[in-house]
């Protein structure tokens, strides 16, 4: 099998840019490459049993509510939508076109993780999310735009969990290495 | 005015001391210095010039409502015109200069103005230049467009620099539970309560330092209280931001703030931007924005020397600089008695001229033990000087009015007409202060339907420990607003003075002419606000824009007030009911830079690559924009430009191979079990019994019958197809079908997500297509002719384990292939296709010699599908099924729809085949050259196959009837007129045997 390759790649440099304090950035940003994600989705009718199914599948005790995040002892899966789940696996539960639809789509997203002490302060140069700890605590998901682009940001024990559209990862990278800089920045 | 720096006293660091320039001359100045303190301190007078009559003008205020010294601040490419010197921070190495003059703003040669002042009134330049007699009379304004330019450069203010701005700017999103807007005694206290009360507070203060007023006061005053309160405040954890001005407050509360980042540093770090624009979205908000101290209009008001009494005060107290020797203070309200009795204590001869005839005990106490000479019902006339001040006339009540009482020998006018709170962001909300004539001002209503409290002196309270109680109750008000059960504390009423303002807008006595001036930046004196009433400008909007009263930078702070009430004297009305003005965003300029933040060059919008973009590269493409992506334009060889280029790969795709990134076109997965249902409703032609393994060419119209797009859809199991859409429309093709199923048809089970991004897709189009396929699938036995038949549809695996799918359509006309394989596989998949293309003598392809091929064979594209063309149009009519409904079905109906004379798609090329012509040339008649013409060209080509230019295009009733006709092509703005045969679209293989091979 051939290798993946990141929408970052060729444009990754990895070490310490801007502003930094004491060699420590305030700032640090990784390509966290070989996505495995899967959407599944269900009726209106439907959505008690196909939620049943996917926290079996993610091995947690329920399904996300909307805008949170579970992460199960096999997977973890982000609430995108009303009736679309995304589960972090290889593979997806086997469901019923009746029941609900599962779907693919691990090659459609760019995740960019990130930490640091400013990391908040830093998403916040680039997208309207309220990102207090009482308003987005860590099991949290979004969805919001980041000049213009849709993307989905969930927060994890890790730190910012970004899914940017592939196409337009590299151009919106090239801004957030732009504009961290301001608060030191680490590429790792 | 003959200013001297203080030995002692001030906020300034005398440790400190700070070099910097004033129109090339060097100066010192002391770290907490202004531009304007320091300069006052250097006993420069005149640092400007006015706007119309090149007045000298001097320091006028200590904030932002400064309307005298607008100053150039930076050389080069960091040359930031406008800038006012009261507000600019001095920092070592900063460069100064002049503005609006020549050869400087002490000696300027367009002062001559100034001699005709009486009669460039309001309106002069308009009435006097345009439809001049008797050449123009009744012609209107052709001499005025010259007359303009001449008139433009001897007014205005500074110049912005031309060269390209070297600095960034940032863009930040804020949120908190109360945004208070301010940070003086009401600010501070404000924010102090509601952070004590575990509210997450934002405190934004335009000033470099926390305190507002206090600033002001004695250092030995006010300073212990205000550094407690910042202890206080720190401790209770509120966000502070200073050298952030809150600009404007828009809907939902959502404030708008710009945060001067490295305005105050000569060489900052590259990574900081320079200015920050932040949009904040509080639950609640304060405004403790303060007051701003009123000027009287009298004769020569705008003198170097005459300043707001406030002023005077912050020079002082704030900067350590005695402003004058011998200073007139005159007042019509009490704020004044301080500053006079402070002045007089740090040396100066202050006399103070008292409009009132009654003054209470206390104030009188305040000025009495300095030796300030008090003059009741007493105020300023005319100032004598011309670049200073060199003496005041007075004038003493009368029973008319005002009448001339000798003059003031002094060097220095401090004047207070009295304080408008500033009211402008609750402005911004569309909500209208009212009128309280006790405190001559206006105020805010008394309910406000907003997230929003306003206190302190912005609500009228003068009183520095009324304010802090002011501050106080707001945010117990926030708090109860909150769910917070505080109990609650009466917040003290407007006022605070012992004796009632007297109110004084003008001085004017009978006989005198005077130049008073009402809006110095913008040179409107009183006499232009009576003669707009004279001439029917009555209404305060008309009025403002006649005179361009309050339009200037500081957008009305100074002369509204005046203004009004000179109107509502000419009116013989009252200030409330002549009107009030709407102050709208920002509160202070706003850099354009800070609009734009970061969205600047190639990031000015984001930019879409494909996953083979580096891979395109790598092999010589050459990029074009295509909407949002960057797709291949052409891919030139050792010698070639675009021209040779893509023709040259239309003939080897045509005679061999060639590969083309295709992953721009949009893609969707239509999901569920009524996906099937679904699209028999949106495409005009039937998709009910599409089988698995096939896909179908489908157009979508809109619900008024126009086409809105087109492309292949692919059914891959029962429930589940891939829709394709073209690059132009994938947006909006999403939007829609999601609009289709939330609204019209919620009873369809039926999913649809976009997956442009997941599939990177690659054309292998020619006649050794196939071949090239066979030697990429790890399965041949999948490729045959009768196995993958044309509008076939497989799902596979290629070499190297890469999962794939790939349909046998073809947009170039030649036996082709559409190739699609998860993203992050795409440079694998171009490498395995170019290993076997290249050999057969293939080529890879780009845009342009897609765009050729797909003219040659008649395929539409977004050119030609622009909003106004039906499926009959493009002779598409055989697809619409006449069998069953779908969106568009009623509507292209329309009689006007359905004329046989509307234009319809055809071919194009020229009589003369040597001949080129151009795609938005018009077609017309050869004997009728004019007008709309009969039609319209939408694209041209070079055909390598045909071997000369040809072109589609639209023209009346279709290519049968213009058949043996000779068409002109107009192009009048480019080439010219060239003849050209009207033709079937499908110029290339019309049978479609090649592709079907």
């Amino acid at each position: 099998m051939v290798d993946r390759i990141s929408a970052l790649a060729g444009y990754y440099r990895t070490g310490k840019f801007g502003i930094l304090d004491n060699d420590t950035a305030g700032v640090i940003l990784e390509d966290i490459r070989g996505l495995d994600l899967h959407q599944i989705a269900c009726w209106p009718d439907t959505l008690d049993a196909v939620g049943k199914l996917v926290a079996k599948s993610a091995g947690c005790k329920d399904a996300p509510t909307p805008g949170k995040v579970e992460v199960g002892k096999k997977a973890s899966v982000i609430r995108v939508e009303p009736l679309k789940w995304w589960i972090l696996a290889a593979e997806a539960p086997e469901i019923d076109p009746e029941q609900g639809s599962t779907l693919d789509i691990s090659h459609s997203r760019t995740r960019v993780r990130i930490t640091g002490s400013n990391a908040a302060e830093f998403l916040n140069r680039h997208m309207p999310l309220d990102l207090r700890e009482e308003s987005f605590p860590v099991g949290s998901a979004g969805s919001t735009a980041i000049h213009h682009v849709g993307v989905t940001l969930w927060r994890s024990e890790q730190g910012y969990e970004l899914f940017i559209p592939r196409g337009f990862a590299l151009s919106l990278w090239e801004g957030f290495v732009e504009s961290a800089t301001q608060f030191g920045l680490e590429v790792v | 005015m003959s200013a001297k720096r203080l030995l002692h006293g001030g906020r300034i660091d005398r440790e400190q001391p700070l070099r910097f320039s004033w129109d090339g001359g060097n100066m010192t100045g002391y770290a907490g210095d202004s531009l304007a303190s320091a300069l006052m301190a250097n006993g420069e007078t005149v640092l400007g010039r006015s706007f119309k009559y090149h007045r000298p003008r001097g320091i006028m205020s200590a904030g932002v409502e400064e309307s005298g010294a607008m100053v150039t601040v930076g050389e080069g490419n960091r040359r930031d015109p406008n800038v006012k010197a009261a507000t600019q921070e001095l920092y070592n190495g900063l460069v100064a200069t002049g503005q609006n003059a020549w050869p400087n703003v002490r000696f300027d040669v367009g002062a001559v103005n100034s001699l005709f002042g009486r009669f460039f009134s309001a309106g002069f330049y308009y009435k006097t230049f345009m439809g001049l007699p008797p050449f123009e009379w009744g012609k209107g304004t052709g001499l005025w467009m010259q007359y303009e330019k001449i008139i433009r450069k001897a007014a205005g203010m500074g110049v912005a620099s031309r060269e390209d701005d070297p600095d960034v700017y940032d863009h930040a999103h804020g949120y908190c539970d109360l945004l208070v807007v301010g940070s003086g005694p009401t600010g501070l206290s404000a924010a102090l309560t509601a952070a004590k009360a575990g509210l997450d507070v934002l405190l934004v203060e335009q000033n470099s330092e926390l305190g507002g007023d206090l600033l002001n006061q004695p250092v030995n005053q006010s300073e212990k209280q205000r550094l407690n309160f910042v202890s206080k405040l720190e401790k209770a954890g509120v966000r502070i931001m200073t050298r952030t001005t809150a600009f404007g407050l828009y809907d939902n509360g959502v404030a708008g703030l710009l945060e001067r980042v490295t305005d105050h540093l000569l060489s900052p770090d590259r990574h900081l931007p320079r200015h920050r624009f932040w949009t904040i979205r509080p639950r609640q908000t304060i405004l403790a924005c303060g007051a701003l101290e009123r000027t009287v209009a009298f004769g020569n008001n705008d003198r170097p020397g005459v300043m707001t009494a406030a002023a005077g005060r912050a020079y002082l107290n704030r900067y350590g600089v005695l402003p004058g020797q011998k200073i007139v203070v005159a007042t019509n309200n009490d704020s004044a008695y301080v500053v006079a009795a402070e002045l007089a204590e740090a040396g100066a001869e202050v006399s103070l001229l008292e409009a009132r005839s009654e003054i209470s005990e206390s104030a009188m106490a305040l000025v009495g033990n300095n030796g300030v000479n008090l003059h009741t019902r007493s105020a300023p006339l005319h100032v004598r000087g011309s670049g200073s001040v060199n003496a005041l006339d007075v004038a003493v009540e009368s029973n008319s009015g005002w009448s001339a009482h000798g003059a003031e020998p002094c060097d220095l006018v401090l004047v207070s007409g009295g304080w408008s709170p500033v009211v402008h962001l609750m402005s911004h909300r569309g909500i209208r202060p009212e009128w309280n004539a006790e405190q001559a001002c206006f105020v805010a209503p008394a309910n406000i339907e907003e997230p929003m409290y306003i206190a302190g002196s912005a609500a009228a309270v003068w009183n520095t420990d009324d304010c802090m109680k002011s501050g106080e109750s707001a945010a117990l008000k926030v708090l109860k607003a909150l769910g917070s059960k505080a109990r609650q504390k009466k917040a003290p009423v407007a006022g605070g003075w012992d004796t009632p303002i007297k109110p004084l807008y003008e001085v004017k006595v009978p006989g005198r002419y005077l130049k008073s001036f009402v809006d110095p930046q913008h040179d409107v004196t009183c006499d232009d606000v009576r003669l707009a009433h004279r001439e029917g400008f009555v209404s305060v909007e008309h009025l403002k824009r006649y005179t361009t009263l309050g339009m200037a930078t500081d957008g009305g702070k100074v002369g509204n007030i005046i203004g009004l009430a000179l109107m509502a004297d000419a009116q013989g009305k009252d200030i409330p009911e002549v009107g009030t003005t709407t102050f709208r965003p920002p509160y202070t300029p706003v850099s354009i830079g800070a609009l734009k933040g970061r969205n600047v060059d190639e990031h000015f919008r984001p930019l879409r690559r494909t996953p083979m973009h580096t891979w395109n590269l790598e092999h010589g493409a050459t990029m074009t924009m295509a909407g949002l992506w960057h797709r291949p334009w052409y891919f030139a060889r050792q010698g070639e430009g675009i021209s040779e280029a893509y023709v040259r790969e239309t003939e080897t795709t045509r005679r061999t191979v060639g590969l083309c990134d295709v992953t721009s076109l949009g893609k969707i997965a239509i999901q569920g079990p009524d996906a099937t249902e679904f699209l028999n409703r949106i495409y005009t032609n039937p998709f009910a019994k599409l089988p698995i393994g096939k896909a179908r060419y489908g157009i979508m119209l809109r619900d008024d019958g126009i086409v809105m797009d087109d492309g292949t859809t692919w059914r891959l199991s029962e429930a589940d197809y891939f829709m394709t859409t073209t690059t132009a429309h994938a947006g909006k093709v999403m939007v829609w079908l999601e609009e289709l199923l939330q609204t019209r048809w919620q009873d369809l089970r039926v999913h649809v997500t976009s997956v442009s991004e997941q599939w990177a897709g690659s054309a292998v189009a020619g006649p050794k297509s196939r071949e090239v396929l066979e030697a990429c699938v790890e399965d041949a036995a999948v490729m045959p002719n009768d196995v993958f038949p044309f509008m076939g549809v497989i799902e596979t695996t290629l070499k190297g384990g890469i999962p794939c799918r790939i349909a046998r359509i073809s947009f170039s006309g030649e036996m082709a292939f559409e190739v699609y394989v998860p993203s992050d596989y795409a440079s694998a998949l171009m490498e395995l296709l170019w290993a076997v293309a290249e050999p057969l003598d293939g080529c890879l392809y780009g845009l342009e010699a897609l765009g050729a091929m797909r003219i040659e064979k008649g395929h539409v594209t977004g050119a030609e599908l622009d909003g106004r063309v039906t499926i009959d149009d493009a002779g598409l009519g055989k697809m619409a099924s006449p069998n069953k409904s779908f969106i568009g079905s009623a509507m292209r109906n329309r009689p006007e729809l359905m004329r046989e004379d509307r234009p319809r798609l055809v071919g194009i090329k020229p009589k003369n085949t040597s001949q080129t012509f151009n795609a938005g040339a018009i077609l017309c008649a050869q004997d009728k050259v004019s007008g709309l013409g009969e039609g319209w060209i939408t694209a041209v080509t070079h055909s390598p196959a045909l071997g000369h230019w040809i072109g589609l295009g639209f023209i009346s009733s279709g290519h049968e009837a213009w058949e043996g006709k000779t068409v002109i092509a107009a192009d009048p703005v480019r080439k010219g007129n060239i003849e050209v045969e009207i033709i079937s679209p499908h110029m290339y293989d019309p049978s479609g045997e090649k592709m079907y091979g």
